[in-house]
Parts: C-alpha cells; structure tokens; sequence
C-alpha cells in the first residue's frame, strides 16, 4: 500500500523532507526551523499543495472522515495531522492522557471511541491478557521494519511471537529544572525530593501517574523503582504526604506552568525536556543518579477500534521515516529507528538530554508490568493524591 | 453599595472579556495575545470535531429537556391525582433526582448500565435473526436519559409549584359548566401552567448543555461541547474553542433579546 | 422558587384533587376506572425515569460497594464490608468537602447578598430587568471556559506577571485553596443571587417604611425586616449552592492542580486512575448519605429561623 499511495502524490515525501533540509539550510535559523511554527509552517504550506488532488491509493480504501488517537501531552506535531488529513481526508482527534492507568480505565469501561494509541513498553502483556487490544496485521504496516528497530526498546511489543504494538520512541524519566530560580545543582531524587520542600516550596510538580512519582519517591530511599514490597512503599508513602503540602501540583502536563514561570522544578520526561530546554534555555533536564525509569512508548490499536482501517492508516503513516524525522523534531525523544537516525541533525543526535552518558542510563529500570495492576500502588497514589 | 455592584458585575465578566478576546487572537493559544484575527472562527467551524460536539450537545440538550419537560409535567399533573402516601414517594424520588451530585449519578449510571448491556448485548445476539444484532452501548441515550433524569424532576417541581398555586374556581367554573376534562385542561390548567413548563425547559436545556461531568461518565464514545473543551484544556487550549464559547454566547443573548422584544410587541 | 409555606398544599389528600365537584356527579366505575388508568398513565413516563436511571444505578453502587476490586481493576463479587471501613483513608477529601463547601457557599453569599439588595430595592426601575440579565448571562457561556479565563488570570502570565512589572516577584495564586475558593464563588454566585433577590422583591416595603416611623434606624430596619424576610431566598441559595459544592469535581480540579481534593475527585480518580470500583462506590454512597443530612440540616435551620417557614429547595 505504501507504494501506491507514494505513487499517487503530486510530490514523494522524500523530496518533502528534502525540501525541508534546504529550508533550514537555507536562511531560517535553527530555532526557529526547529521550533513548532517553523514546522508548522512549513508543512501546511505543503499540505495546502498536496490537498489539491486527489490521493487514489487512500481514496480506493474507505478510511472514513476522521478518528481519534490517545496519546500523551505535546508528543506530537500538529503538522503531522494535519498532512495527513490533506493526504488521506481523515480528520485525527488528539486526546491527551497523563498515566497510563487512566487509560488502562477507559478501554475496561469500553466505548474509548480510539482507532490508535500510546501505551508504554510494560503495560502492553496486561492489555493483551484482558484482551482488549489487536494483534497487529502487518500487512497494513508497509512502512515498519523491525530489522531497523533497536531491539533493547521493542521486546515488549510482542507476546510470543504475535507484534501487538510497535514503537514510537523510547525516553527516560528526569527532572527539569528553572535555574534561574533554583541555583543549586541538582543530580539526584534525594535532591529533588529535599529541593520541593525546601528552595522549591510551592514550585515543584509531580507526574498525576503512579510509576513514576512512587517510583521516584522509592529512589529517594535507593530503592527499586518498581518495589511491591509493603515496607518499601510505606516509606515512600512516607515522604510523598510529607512533601504533598509543598508541591504546586500534581499534574503529568506540566509543560505550560513551567513556561508561564508558575512551576521551577518537575518530574519530566525526555521528549518535554527536550522541548522546554530548547525554547527556555535556562530549563535543564537531569536525570537521578540513583537511576528511575528508562521507557519506550508504542503505538497499538484497540480491539474496539471504530475506525480500524484509519488507525492502520495513521499507524503506517508514522512509521514512514520521513513523517518520523519531522515527528522527533518537534516532540524532541529520542527514535529507535535507524533509519530515522540517519535523517537526524548531528546536532539532535548528539543531544544530552535526549541520550544521557551511559553512566547515567545504566541504573536505570524499565516499569514491570505488575505496577500497573498493583492495588497497593493504586491505592498509594489515591491516598496521596487525596491527602 | 453601588460601587460594591459594579465591582460584582466586573467580577463576572472579566473571565468572559477574556474568552471573547482571545478567540480573536492570531496567535496559537488561548494565553497569549499576539495581534487581531478572526481566523478562529473559520478554524473552528471547519473542524469536524468541535462541530460534532457542538451538534451533539445542542441535540442532546434539545431532546432531553423536551422528554423531560413533557415527563415532568405529565408526573406533576398526575401526582394531583394520587394520594399521600403515593405523593410522598415520588416527592422523595424526585428530589432525590436533584440533590444527588451529578458526580454519583455519573457513575452510578455508568455502573448500572455497563453491567446492564453485559447482560442484555448476549441475549440479543443469540435472539437475533440477522448477522448483525443490535448492540446496546453508551452514547447519545444514555447522556440524554442521565440528563433527563435531573431536569425531569426539575420541570415537575417547578410545575407542581404553579399547580398548587393554580386557581381552582375556573378550574371548578370550567367543570360545572360542562366542559370535558380535556377542554377544562385545555383552556384553563395548561395556559396556566406554561409559563412554567417552559421555565423548566430552558433550565433543563441550560443545565444539560453546560453539564460536564455526568456525560463525561456516560457518554461512551461521543462527544459533547464540555467535553471537548475538557479534553482541550488537557491538550492545550487554541482560540477555535473561545470562538465557539463566543457564538454560543452571541446567540443565546440575540435569542433572548429576540423572544423579549417579540413579548413586548405581542403585550402592545 | 421559595416560600412555598403560603401557598394552599396541593400535596393535602382531600384539596389535591381537581375537579371535585365532576368525581360526586359521575360516581360510575368507568369513570373512575378511567381516572385511574389516565393517572397510571400520567405517571408512567416519570416512573419509568426514575426507577431505571435513579433506583437501579443507586442499587448497582450499593451492591458493588460491598465488593472487591478485581486483579486488573474494576469489580468482583464479594460481601465484604472492607470498603467501607477503608473510608477514613479519604478522610481529608472529605474534610476539604465538608470545610469548603460551607466557607465556598458563605463566602458566596456574603458577595451575593448586597447585589441582590441592589437588584431589588436600590436599582433604578428600567435598568433592573437589564442588571438581572446581566447576572443570569454568565450561565451561557459553559463554566469550564469561565474557569479556564481564570486558570489564565491567577496563572503566572496573568496577574502575577502584572505584580512582577510594579516589583513584586514570584507571587503564587494558582493552585492553592484561595484559587479554589474563588472558582467557586464565581461559579455559583448567579444561582445565590437569584433566590436572595426574589425574596427581597416580594418584600412588603410599607414594612421598611413602616419600620423607620417608627424610629428604628436603618441598621435595625436592616436586621429586623429585611434580612429576617429575606431569609428563606437566603437559605434557598446557600442550600442549593453548598449541595452542588458537595460534588464539586471541576473548579479544584482547574484551580486546583490536583492538590486541593474534594470528595468528587476523590470519586473520579478511583474510577479513572486506580480503577477501584468498589471503593468508589462506597464513597458515592456515602456522599449521597451526607448531601441528605446536609439538606434535612440546612431545611431545619431555615425553618427555624424563619419561624417555621417551610423552605423548598428549588
């Protein structure tokens, strides 16, 4: 399919990006070529030419006039969406989720109404065991090559043998931080942790999601990050209601208050610490030196889909390196296709934030599955978050 | 104490200032105000999504205030009829039906009826003749009948005040005169009763267009405008929506000004 | 909408029945049997309502209150009554409920009560009609992009910026209980003037006249007449107000930043994040339970203070 559909276009996706390498050649600065508008720019100039005509290969394929895709805060482009309506006629709603459990929720309740969405690595065996997610038809998926994939990052999208999802980007799980207000150097969760109730009284965000801000409260007392065990998670109980009162909020979206000066320091992941520390440079990202979570996020479809054959469509879409490359500019995380790499600016790739020195990432852990469904961990954050 | 009142109404519109104001924003947010456009409003009605929305909470208002309007004043008109004991039951349902929070009714709608269609849904398929059985799932009835539910018991107080306060002389003149239920209810109770039949019905409209937190339980797949606006504000507010806050607002003040102006020429 | 008291009680047995002289004339079984069926039928569609989306949703949550959570999350069969004795771990959402919405509902009338004395007594005959709509406007545009303005205003590109341009720096508004407090006596504050303002209009003013011949100063004038007659409105909107406020989910979850928990986030997170049904629905039930004693409260002291004035809520 991915084929036909190229053939149809008025021009190759390969000569779109190309022409974006020249504009940033060109005469528009870095910044501004990287920042959203540049992009956005851009590609709705582009988009307006490719929606003169028609597409046959996705007219042929009845796609409908829209779907929905759920994902997490500022992880996308715009401008992905809205080329690909241009190309394919289908209008993409973008519903922003801050944990995985509150997805999780929606799917058991039934009736998401999602044709695609964004699970990270160790949620995907549980969604497969109550059975509400597809085994993808890679026929659909002409763009993907697992050979190009990093094979660290992608493990957990496929239960013996059958892919159930493929991924998006892989990241790490830090600490952003304003240093014009917050001077003192910061390189641990103890830090962190000591910081919010002290410097960052008032100032300091935690993620509204329970992997990571129990997991970061159990590295303060060097702890796994995905401890079960009573007395550990009692401990981190412990320290979360003391420094509840000192926190700012408690909100996995916390891009716009740490822009609009509201919030100094939070719990941040990768592709946002990215985005804040390139358009707000004096915002750095630092990873714990205890360790914390190192995650890839994948895309997967529901079984309830109502609009399968756009989630294939979208999905497939994505995976097109050109499509990635503009995609991990503007959401700034690091891509485990080689291909992608190899149409990455040095200096992206050589980006600390998005690939920290290895001493940093050894002690990292991915999320086990059993911290999804954990009523102890659940119920932790519940009280905390009600406390 | 004038001053205190000026500050009040300042209070309340300041917020509405502000959302008319930044759907003319050029600029991409609701929060930063980067020069004039009216761009927004092509946006915003060219965006499928929000239409949609739009649409379903204008039909889903429309219908569930007109159902409820109608069950409402059938019930209060009924329990006219019926003796105490049975009047205090309803009185303590109906209220019930209000003072709950919307929040319980949510959920407890969302229990009840997830575990209904799991039971239902199996027996259809397998009684079903076709291939293709039909499949009871959350959407526009449940949102309409959850709303309904509040502005039901609504109507049929507000209906049952005026009832009480109806006068019963024409009532009983009307009768003696030999007029038949039908024409006594015709010409004198329900000319009586209107205005409050159609008080309850803008309230119940009002209420099940501006409600949040109910349809975002039981709403399943669709959509409504506060939910859209909800899921905005999660993915970042752009002006598309304070246009349509804006028009929303535009119409019903012209609405309203409208429907006065027609009462005063009618009154002349 | 109040002071119901005065009016003849259609709910009395024997008045209630209209019209009476027709059912002694026509005393034949058809008629009444007919009568019967009409009543049946008038009832039917409420009925129907009430017993499928109030009875049957209230019993399921019962039901499930007394369950467990499943290992993935939702609900499993069980009789257990760990639910409930699981309640004091939401003690302070209940706490921040029961301590806000009362000081959010007071707080509201203090603001509402001298606009709606304006409204009634003090404002200029042709504008009255124009200021009341001014304050019922606010309704139509939806309160979630009312609240937003204000995540705006507090937030640190709104008033705070402004205090940072005369010199005083990094001041936090948002997300903090006084954020909260102030959502709400911005939402609610047209739905607490309305009932004041209808009591204070029917307000007798041969009685305010009345009062100052004989020499009693505005303040007790005020106090004695005014404020006394106004009471009902006044308990009207605080009771409406504060019931709302029980459930509140909205304006702390906006103004809030997820800090400032009522009971209803308390509610919303157990059914959205950690997907304990069970639990969630023995807090739904309780709440339920502390709105109706909270309304029986509110409607005695009304009743009280407005020498046995009966109150109806809507």
């Amino acid at each position: 399919m991915s084929k036909s559909y190229r053939d149809g276009l008025p021009i190759s996706p390969e000569k779109f990006v190309d022409q974006l390498m020249r504009l940033k050649r060109g005469s528009i600065g870095r910044r501004e070529f990287l920042g959203l508008t540049g992009l956005g720019v851009a590609t709705a100039v582009m988009a307006r030419e490719l929606g003169i005509m028609p597409t046959p290969a996705y007219a042929a394929e009845n796609l409908g006039d829209r779907m929905s895709i759920a994902t997490w805060p500022n992880y996308h482009d715009p401008a992905t969406f809205e080329s690909f309506k241009a190309e394919t006629g289908v209008a993409v709603e973008v519903n922003v989720f801050g944990s995985n459990e509150e997805m999780l929720a929606k799917l058991q309740a039934g009736g998401s109404g999602w044709s695609l969405f964004v699970p990270t690595n160790y949620t995907i065996s549980t969604y497969k065991k109550l059975d509400i997610i597809e085994a993808l038809d890679m026929a659909k998926l002409g763009n993907f090559d697992g050979s190009q994939e990093d094979p660290r990052f992608t493990s957990e999208g496929t239960i013996d043998g059958t892919i159930y999802a493929v991924p998006k980007n892989w990241g790490t799980t830090g600490i952003a931080i304003n240093t014009k207000k917050l001077t003192k150097p910061m390189t641990s969760w103890k830090e962190f942790w000591d910081t919010a109730m002290a410097e960052g009284d008032g100032r300091t965000m935690v993620h509204d999601y329970q992997l990571t801000t129990i997991g970061n409260a159990l590295k303060y007392y060097g702890y796994s990050f995905n401890s079960l065990k009573q007395d550990e998670l009692a401990k981190a109980e412990e320290l979360l209601l003391k420094v509840k009162p000192h926190l700012f909020a408690v909100s996995s979206d916390y891009q716009p208050s740490m822009r609009a000066g509201d919030a100094w320091m939070t719990m941040c992941w990768t592709n946002d610490g990215a985005q804040l520390h390139r358009d707000i440079p004096e915002i750095a990202y630092v990873l714990g030196k205890e360790g914390g979570e190192i995650w890839t996020d994948f895309y997967a479809i529901p079984k309830d889909a109502p609009n399968k054959p756009a989630g294939y469509a979208l999905l497939n879409y994505l995976m097109n390196p050109k499509v990635a490359v503009k995609e991990h500019l503007a959401n700034g995380a690091p891509s485990i296709d080689a291909r992608v790499n190899a149409l990455l600016p040095k200096e992206v790739m050589d980006n600390p934030i998005l690939y920290p020195a290895a001493d940093l990432l050894k002690p990292l852990e991915f999320g086990a599955a059993a911290t999804l469904t954990d009523p102890g961990r659940a119920e932790l954050m519940a009280r905390f978050k009600s406390a | 104490m004038r001053a205190f009142v000026v500050a009040v109404f300042a209070f309340l519109y300041l917020p509405i200032a502000l959302v008319v104001l930044f759907s003319f924003n050029a600029g991409h947010h609701a929060s930063e105000f980067t020069g004039f456009s009216t761009q927004w409003y092509g946006k915003a009605l060219s965006n499928p999504f929000l239409v949609e929305a739009l649409k379903n909470s204008l039909f889903i208002a429309t219908t569930s205030a007109l159902l409820a309007a109608v069950a409402g004043t059938a019930a209060a008109l009924g329990l006219q009829r019926v003796g105490a004991r049975t009047r205090a039951v309803f009185d303590g349902l109906l209220g019930a039906a209000i003072v709950v929070p919307g929040v319980v009714i949510g959920i407890s709608t969302l229990v009840a009826l997830v575990q209904l269609f799991g039971v239902v849904n199996p027996f259809l398929a397998e009684l079903w003749p076709g291939d293709q059985p039909p499949r009871l799932a959350l959407g526009y009835g449940s949102i309409i009948a959850a709303h309904g539910l509040f502005s039901m018991a609504l109507v049929a107080m507000i209906v049952g005040t005026r009832l009480g306060s109806l006068d019963r002389n024409l009532v009983e003149a009307s009768s003696d005169l030999y007029a038949t239920p039908l024409t006594t209810f015709r010409s004198i109770v329900l000319p009586q009763i209107m205005p409050a039949v159609i008080a309850g019905f803008l309230l119940a409209f009002t209420f099940s267009f501006d409600d949040f937190i109910i349809a975002f339980f039981v709403a399943g797949a669709q959509t409504t405008l506060p939910i859209y606006v909800f899921a905005s504000i999660r993915r970042g507010v752009t002006p598309e929506i304070n246009a349509v806050a804006t028009i929303v607002l535009v119409a019903s003040v012209l609405l309203v000004v409208l429907a006065q102006w027609q009462l005063r020429r009618r009154k002349q | 909408m109040s002071g119901a008291g005065h009016k003849p009680d259609p709910g009395n047995a024997t008045g209630g029945q209209w019209p009476a002289g027709t059912e002694a004339a026509f005393s034949m079984r058809g008629t009444l049997l007919r009568k019967n069926l009409m009543t049946a039928l008038l009832l039917a569609p409420a009925t129907l309502w009430l017993v499928v989306f109030l009875v049957l949703p209230f019993v399921a949550i019962a039901i499930f209150s007394v369950g467990e959570r499943a290992p993935e999350g939702g609900y499993q069969a069980a009789f257990t009554l760990a639910q409930y004795a699981n309640l004091p771990a939401r003690a302070t959402a209940f706490w921040n409920t029961m301590v806000l919405a009362p000081v959010g509902a007071f707080a509201c009338l203090l603001v509402a009560y001298p606009v709606a004395y304006y409204l009634a007594l003090r404002a200029p005959e042709r504008w009255r009609l124009i200021l009341l709509a001014l304050v019922v406007i606010p309704f139509w545009t939806s309160l979630l992009m009312r609240t937003y303005a204000w995540m705006y205003v507090l937030g640190g590109r709104g008033i705070p910026a402004l205090l940072a341009y005369v010199g005083i720096e990094d001041v936090r508004l948002i997300n903090t209980p006084g954020a909260v407090l102030l959502g709400i006596v911005y939402g609610y504050l047209p739905l607490m003037i309305l009932p004041i303002y209808v009591s204070l209009e029917r307000l007798d003013r041969r009685l305010l006249e009345a009062s100052a011949d004989l020499g009693a100063t505005p303040l007790s004038t005020f106090l004695g007449v005014t404020l006394r007659l106004s009471l009902p409105g006044v308990m009207t909107g605080f009771s409406l107000v504060m019931i709302l406020l029980l459930g509140e989910y909205l304006i702390p979850t906006l103004l809030g930043g997820g800090k400032v928990f009522f009971i209803g986030n308390a509610l919303v997170d157990l059914f959205l994040q950690s997907r304990n049904w069970p639990f969630g629905s023995a807090i739904a039930i309780t709440l339920v339970l502390v709105s109706v004693v909270v309304l029986i409260a509110a409607n005695r002291i009304s009743a009280r203070l407005s020498g046995a004035r009966r109150v109806d809520l809507i």
